[in-house]
C-alpha cells in the first residue's frame, strides 16, 4: 500500500484546489440541508433526491440547447428553478400539513419522497449513466506548479464564495432572511406577530431546495450522473450538518470544508481509504462536540 | 405451582403450534416461497431485535443495519478467509455484532434521542466506508459471492429450517427479555429517565445493555442472511437499510412485540410480488409509506390492536 | 447526624438560586424546610439527590461526601425522592410503577431471564395497601386524579426503601382529605417504619404538625434551623415569611 510516497507540495497544492472544488458542491447542497432543519425542523432526506434531479435536469437541458455555452448556462440556471418548483409542488401539497408531527416521522416522510423520486428519475431517464460534457471554455486545464488543473474546477471554487456570500446576504440583509431566522428560534413568537409563518416555511424551504439542485446541476459535468447519487450525497451533506451545527449555514461551509479537504488529502495518505478520512473526522468531531463545532438552532 | 405450569403451557402452546406448522411448509410450498419464508424470518429477526431498542427502549437507533452487516461479513470472512469450521462463524456473528454494539454504544450512550441517533449514523457510516474500500478483505463494493455454507443447510429447504429454528429460538430469548425485569426496567428508562436515575437505575448502562442484546440478535440475523442468500454486500450494512428496517417496525407497529415481523413480512412480499409486475417497487414502498405516516402512525398491527381494544398500553409517540 | 449540607452554592448565568444553605438531618427525625417561591428549596433537594452539581459546598450522607454522585449512585446510599411536579412513569401501570423502584432496590434492574411479572410481587402490593393505591393498581398513571399521582409520586419513592425520604412538596394541588391522608401516612412512616424524612411545603399547618424541626429558607440561603416553636417565633422569620399569620395554604407554583 502506499503510504504517504505521495506527499509533495506540488501535489498536495493540487489535491487542496480538488478538495476545494468539492467543497464548493458539498456546500451549496449542504447548506440547503441545513437551512430547512434549522428554519423548518425537517430532516429532509429527500433532498438528496433533489440534488440527483438537478443533475439530470441539467443533462437534458443541456442537451436540448444543443450543449456548448448556451446548453451549459440554460441548464444552469433552469435546473434549480425546476427542483424549487417541484420542492414548492410537494411542500405546498405534502409538508405543510405535517409540520407538527415528531422528528422521525418527517425523517421516515422525507425517506419515502426519495424512494419515490428515485423510481420517477428511472421512469423518466432510464437506468443508465448520463455524461454532460462541458463547453469548450470550460474544458482543457490551467497549469498549477506543473500539474494540470481542470478548468471547471477551478470555476466551482469561485463559485463556492458567491454562494455563500450570496446566502448570508439573504439571511443576513434581506427582510425574508431575518423572519427565517427568527422562526428558526421561535416559530410561535414569528406567527404572532402577524407574519404568516406558513408563507415563510414554503419560501425557506423553496430555497434550501433550490440549493440542492444548484449543487446537483453543478456537479452533473464532473462526474456519471446515476441512480445512487442521491443516496450517496444525503449521508455526506447530513454529516457535514451535524458536524457544522443544525441549521447553521457557517457550521455546513466549515463541514464541507473538512470533508471535501480530508477526502482529497487523504488520498495521498492512503489512497484506497481515502473517503474514510472524512467519517473519522466526524466522528471525533462529534465525540467532543455532540451538538456540531458551531452553534446549532435547535 | 401447577397453576403457573399451566399458564406457562398456554402461552407456549400457541408459538409451538405455528412453529410445528412451519415445520411442514416445505412439503408443500413450491422452493421459491420457501426461499421467501426464509428470508422473512432472517428480516423480520432484524426488524425485531431493533424493535428491542427503538421501541422497548424508546433509542433513536438510526443505523441498526451496521450491527446485521457486520454479523454476515463475519460469517462469510469465517467461512472464506479462514479455515476454521462455519459452525464457529455463526458462533461469532452474534459476538462480533454485540461487541461492535458496545463500542459504538459506549461512545453515543451519553447522548439522548436525535444526538445519539446522529452519531450512530456517522459511527455506522464510517463502518460502511471502510467495508466499502477494502477490497482486499471484504470484497469492497462488489461483496464476497458463492459463499459455501455448509452441506446440511445449503439446500433450500435446508436453509429454511435452519432461519426458522434460529428466529424461533431467538424469540422466545427475545420475548422472555422483553417480559424480565430488565425489560420493564428499560421501558421505564423510556418512558421517564430523570425518575428511573433517581430510583436508582443506572440509565446509561441499561441502555448500553438493551444495545448490545439487539446488535447480538441482528447479529445472528446477518448470519441467517447468509446461509439464505450465499452472498454479503456493503448495502446490508448502508442507512438506506437501516431506515428501511425502521420502516418494518413502524408498518407492523412498534410497540408490539411481533409487529415488526409483520412488518418485514410485508415489505418482502411487496417487494416481491410488486417486483414480479413492474422493476419500480421503490417507488410503491415509498407510497405505502406515506400513506402509512399520513393515516396509520400505530401501524398495521397497532391500528387493529386498537380496533378491538386490547391495546393495554397505547404510548403517544407524537410528542415534541 | 445522618445528613449534613454545609455551605451549599448553585447558580444558575449568575443567579444564585442558593447562595449559603445549611441544613442538618438526625437518623428519625422529620424536618421540614420552608421557604417563600423561589427561596431555593427545589433547588437544595436537587443538589442533595444528585440531579444538580453544586458550585460549593459540602453534602455529606452518613459520613460520606456525596458530591459529584450521580442520581442513580445517590438512591442506591440509602436517599429516595419525591418530585414536586408529578414525575412518574406516566404510561406504565401504577403497579409497575412501584415495581420498577422495587426491583432496582432488590437489584433485580439486570435480571434478564426471570419473569417480572412475578418479581417483587409482595414488596410492591405491600407499599401500595400503605398508600391506599391498592385498588388502582391496574390502571395507567397517567390516568389517575392529580391528587392519586401525588400519593403515588411517594409510593415509587418508598419501593426504595429508603432511609431518608425526601418529599418535594408532596401535598401541592391535594384537596384537605388528600392532605390529611398524607400526613398520616408521613407520621406512619416516621414513627412505625422510622424512616427519616426531610421535606418542604406551602401547607404550614401541615409543617407545624408533624415537623421536628424547621429549616427556613429566603434568598438562597438558610435563616435558621430550629424547632417549630422557635422558628414560628424567630422575628427575622416572621418578617421574611410567615407575615405575621399562619394561614394555612399558600398559593402553589
Amino acid at each position: 500500500m502506499d503510504f504517504a510516497s505521495n506527499i509533495t507540495i506540488p501535489a498536495l497544492f493540487q489535491q487542496t484546489l480538488v478538495g476545494l472544488s468539492r467543497t464548493t458542491i458539498l456546500f451549496i447542497v449542504a447548506s440547503g440541508l441545513s437551512l430547512i432543519l434549522g428554519v423548518l425542523r425537517i430532516p429532509n432526506v429527500a433532498h438528496g433526491s433533489l440534488y440527483m434531479i438537478g443533475a439530470f435536469i441539467m443533462y437534458s437541458v443541456n442537451l436540448f440547447f444543443g450543449g456548448g455555452q448556451a446548453g451549459f448556462w440554460m441548464a444552469v440556471l433552469i435546473s434549480p428553478v425546476a427542483v424549487a418548483l417541484i420542492s414548492l409542488a410537494v411542500e405546498r401539497g405534502l409538508f405543510q400539513h405535517l409540520y407538527e408531527r415528531e422528528h422521525l416521522m418527517l425523517l421516515l416522510f422525507t425517506f419515502s419522497i426519495t424512494l419515490v423520486f428515485g423510481d420517477l428519475v428511472k421512469m423518466v431517464w432510464g437506468s443508465d449513466y448520463r455524461c454532460v460534457d462541458l463547453p469548450a471554455s470550460f474544458q482543457g486545464f490551467f497549469t498549477i506548479f506543473g500539474f494540470p488543473f481542470p478548468r471547471y474546477n477551478l470555476f466551482l471554487i469561485i463559485i463556492g464564495p458567491v454562494v455563500a456570500f450570496g446566502l448570508w446576504f439573504l439571511t443576513n440583509k434581506t427582510r425574508i432572511g431575518k423572519i427565517a431566522r427568527a422562526a428558526a428560534v421561535d416559530r410561535e413568537m414569528v406567527g404572532a406577530i402577524g407574519i404568516n409563518v406558513s408563507l415563510v416555511f414554503a419560501a425557506v424551504f423553496v430555497i434550501g431546495c433550490f440549493l440542492a439542485g444548484l449543487g446537483g446541476a453543478l456537479v452533473a459535468p464532473t462526474q456519471n450522473i446515476r441512480q445512487g447519487m442521491d443516496h450517496a450525497i444525503i449521508i455526506e451533506a447530513f454529516l457535514i450538518v451535524i458536524m457544522g451545527g443544525l441549521g447553521n449555514i457557517w457550521g455546513a461551509l466549515l463541514g464541507a470544508l473538512i470533508f471535501g479537504l480530508t477526502d482529497s488529502i487523504g488520498v495521498l495518505v492512503l489512497p484506497q481509504f481515502a473517503i474514510v478520512f472524512p467519517y473519522v473526522v466526524v466522528v471525533i468531531a462529534l465525540f467532543f462536540r455532540p451538538k456540531g463545532l458551531l452553534k446549532s438552532t435547535w | 405451582m401447577s397453576d403457573s405450569s399451566r399458564s406457562a403451557w398456554k402461552d407456549f402452546v400457541p408459538g409451538l403450534a405455528v412453529f410445528v406448522i412451519f415445520l411442514f411448509v416445505p412439503s408443500f410450498l413450491p422452493r421459491f416461497h420457501v426461499y421467501l419464508l426464509g428470508l422473512i424470518f432472517t428480516t423480520g429477526l432484524l426488524a425485531v431485535s431493533l424493535n428491542l431498542v427503538l421501541g422497548l427502549g424508546g433509542m433513536y437507533q438510526f443505523h441498526h443495519a451496521v450491527f446485521y452487516g457486520i454479523g454476515a461479513y463475519t460469517v462469510a470472512l469465517v467461512i472464506t478467509k479462514t479455515a476454521l469450521s462455519p459452525w464457529i462463524g455463526f458462533l461469532l456473528a452474534p459476538l462480533v455484532s454485540a461487541l461492535l454494539s458496545l463500542a459504538i454504544g459506549l461512545i453515543c450512550v451519553r447522548l439522548s434521542k436525535l444526538y445519539f441517533g446522529m452519531l450512530q449514523i456517522s459511527l455506522g457510516s464510517l463502518v460502511w466506508a471502510v467495508v466499502f474500500r477494502w477490497y482486499s478483505f471484504t470484497g469492497g463494493d462488489d461483496g464476497i459471492h458463492g459463499i459455501s455454507v455448509p452441506d446440511i443447510i445449503s439446500s433450500t429447504s435446508g436453509a429454511y429450517y435452519f432461519s426458522l429454528v434460529l428466529t424461533g429460538l431467538c424469540l422466545v430469548v427475545m420475548q422472555r427479555i422483553v417480559n424480565s425485569p430488565f425489560g420493564r426496567s428499560f421501558q421505564a428508562v423510556r418512558d421517564n429517565p430523570v425518575r428511573s436515575e433517581a430510583v436508582g437505575i443506572n440509565v446509561k448502562r441499561v441502555q448500553l445493555t438493551g444495545m448490545v442484546i439487539s446488535g447480538a440478535f441482528a447479529g445472528i440475523a446477518g448470519s441467517m442472511f447468509v446461509v439464505i442468500e450465499g452472498s454479503v454486500f456493503p448495502e446490508l450494512m448502508f442507512w438506506t437499510l437501516s431506515l428501511e428496517i425502521i420502516i418494518m417496525c413502524l408498518l407492523g407497529g412498534w410497540f408490539t412485540f411481533l409487529g415488526p415481523m409483520l412488518g418485514a413480512a410485508i415489505i418482502v412480499l411487496l417487494r416481491t410480488f410488486v417486483g414480479i409486475y413492474t422493476e419500480y417497487w421503490t417507488i410503491i414502498l415509498g407510497i405505502v409509506l406515506m400513506l402509512l405516516i399520513l393515516f396509520l402512525p400505530q401501524g398495521v398491527l397497532g391500528y387493529f390492536l386498537e380496533k378491538f381494544d386490547r391495546g393495554g398500553m397505547k404510548p403517544v409517540r407524537e410528542e415534541k | 447526624m445522618m445528613l449534613q449540607v454545609e455551605s451549599l452554592r448553585k447558580s444558575f448565568d449568575g443567579f444564585a438560586a442558593v447562595s449559603d444553605a445549611q441544613l442538618g438531618v438526625k437518623k428519625g427525625e422529620v424536618v421540614a424546610v420552608i421557604g417563600p417561591n423561589g427561596a431555593g428549596k427545589t433547588t437544595l433537594f436537587n443538589l442533595i439527590t444528585g440531579q444538580l452539581k453544586a458550585d460549593g459546598g459540602r453534602i455529606i450522607f452518613k459520613g460520606q461526601n456525596l458530591a459529584g454522585m450521580s442520581p442513580y449512585e445517590i438512591c442506591r446510599r440509602g436517599i429516595s425522592r419525591s418530585f414536586q411536579v408529578v414525575n412518574i412513569f406516566s404510561r406504565l401501570t401504577v403497579f409497575e410503577n412501584v415495581r420498577v423502584a422495587v426491583m432496582s432496590y432488590n437489584k433485580s434492574t439486570f435480571n434478564l431471564f426471570s419473569k417480572a411479572k412475578d418479581t417483587a410481587v409482595s414488596e410492591t402490593e405491600n407499599i401500595l395497601k400503605s398508600v391506599g393505591l391498592s385498588g388502582k393498581a391496574g390502571r395507567i398513571s397517567g390516568s389517575l386524579s392529580h391528587g392519586d399521582q401525588k400519593v403515588l409520586e411517594m409510593a415509587v419513592a418508598l419501593g426504595n426503601r429508603p432511609e431518608l425520604l425526601i418529599l418535594d412538596e408532596p401535598t401541592a394541588g391535594m384537596s384537605p382529605e388528600e392532605t390529611r391522608n398524607a400526613l398520616e401516612l408521613m407520621k406512619l412512616l416516621s414513627r412505625d417504619r422510622g424512616i427519616t424524612i426531610l421535606f418542604c411545603e406551602h401547607d404550614m399547618e401541615l409543617v407545624f404538625s408533624i415537623a421536628n424541626r424547621i429549616m427556613v429558607m429566603q434568598h438562597g440561603r438558610t435563616i435558621i434551623q430550629e424547632a417549630p416553636d422557635v422558628v414560628r417565633n424567630d422575628s427575622r422569620v416572621q418578617e421574611a415569611y410567615l407575615g405575621g399569620s399562619d394561614e394555612g395554604i399558600c398559593c402553589d407554583s
